[in-house]
């Protein structure tokens, strides 16, 4: 493994915060999280966009801690692994959350069309959709409240999505969520 | 029944529900298994309303950040304060810091959910 050339790739896309790769437990979400909460303090950034910054990270690290199969085997086992990246534009318009991980194609039939959904809403439609969904509790399961795509969608600016194939049954499944930089600290 | 007390961690509030009539949860919440964590804070909630011999209760809700799971555990916590709002005298208070306005929104978001309740919107400086 060529570290230096890990590292180029990193410089290559602004400023990287956190990178993580492998197995996610609570415990380690709950580290990563102090480290932004220091690297936010570091940056002088405000609470509104840092906590976007936190709750985006950790939706998707639980989601993964929840949802992600195992790669490379030929099981359909739960295997709570993944890669996660936390970071800055060098443009300065804001930071990014990417997450990456390998789910089942009944997995993909639950989340691409709610994703689908989302990406033709604008924000205040989301708000109410969220609002709609928390109440209804039509996507209650053992884990969570069916809410955190919208969740997600709520606080950042955009979000870019990608399910490609690994085999018939089984996606990796990439997920980056723009959170844009607060207006009067761009000055 | 006993009050209730569970130290915070890093990723739970504090929370403190007291048979005098005061409930409150202080903190970050992200906890691994949202439903199970919160289920004994649910649990004493009704409780209270069943069996509890004071006439008032007030709530504070100091949480700074949380995950979508928590959102629909205070959405439920919420729901049972407003099915009981005629037999006690309830008063919520959702305290936020002054630039948290993610905090501010999902407190305005339950103010609109359940217009009945007494809930009060107080910004720390």
């Amino acid at each position: 493994m060529n570290i230096s050339a890990i590292k180029n790739i990193f410089d290559s896309e602004g400023i990287v915060f956190l990178v993580y790769t492998g197995f996610l437990s609570q415990t380690v979400i709950s580290a990563m999280t102090s480290s932004l909460e220091k690297e936010a303090e570091h940056g002088g950034l405000g609470i509104s966009e840092s906590t976007h910054i936190y709750t985006v990270f950790i939706e998707m690290a639980q989601n993964i801690m929840n949802y992600s199969r195992a790669q490379w085997d030929d099981s359909h086992q739960p295997k709570p692994e993944g890669l996660i990246v936390v970071g800055k534009y060098t443009s300065g318009s804001g930071y990014y959350v990417q997450a990456q991980n390998v789910v089942l194609r009944e997995d993909k039939e639950k989340i691409e069309p709610k994703l689908i959904e989302i990406q033709s809403m604008d924000v205040d439609a989301i708000k109410k959709r969220y609002r709609e969904v928390r109440k209804s509790g039509r996507d209650v399961h053992a884990k969570g409240g069916g809410i955190g795509f919208y969740e997600i969608a709520k606080r950042c600016s955009y979000f870019e999505y990608q399910f490609k194939p690994i085999d018939n049954d089984k996606f990796e499944f990439s997920l980056t969520a723009n959170i844009a930089k607060k207006k009067e600290l761009e000055n | 029944m006993q009050d209730l007390v569970i130290e915070q961690t890093q990723y739970t509030p504090a929370i403190s529900m007291l048979t005098e009539g005061k409930i409150s949860l202080i903190g970050k919440s992200y906890p691994e298994n949202t439903f199970e964590f919160y289920k004994p804070v649910i649990q004493w909630l009704n409780s209270f309303f069943e069996e509890g011999s004071v006439d008032s209760l007030s709530v504070t809700f100091e949480i700074i950040y949380f995950n979508s799971s928590s959102s629909k555990v205070f959405f439920d916590f919420f729901d049972v304060l407003n099915l009981n709002k005629e037999d006690k005298n309830i008063h919520v208070i959702w305290q936020h810091d002054v630039d948290n306005e993610s905090a501010l929104e999902a407190g305005e978001d339950f103010v609109d959910d359940f217009p009945d309740l007494n809930i009060t919107i107080k910004t720390t400086d």
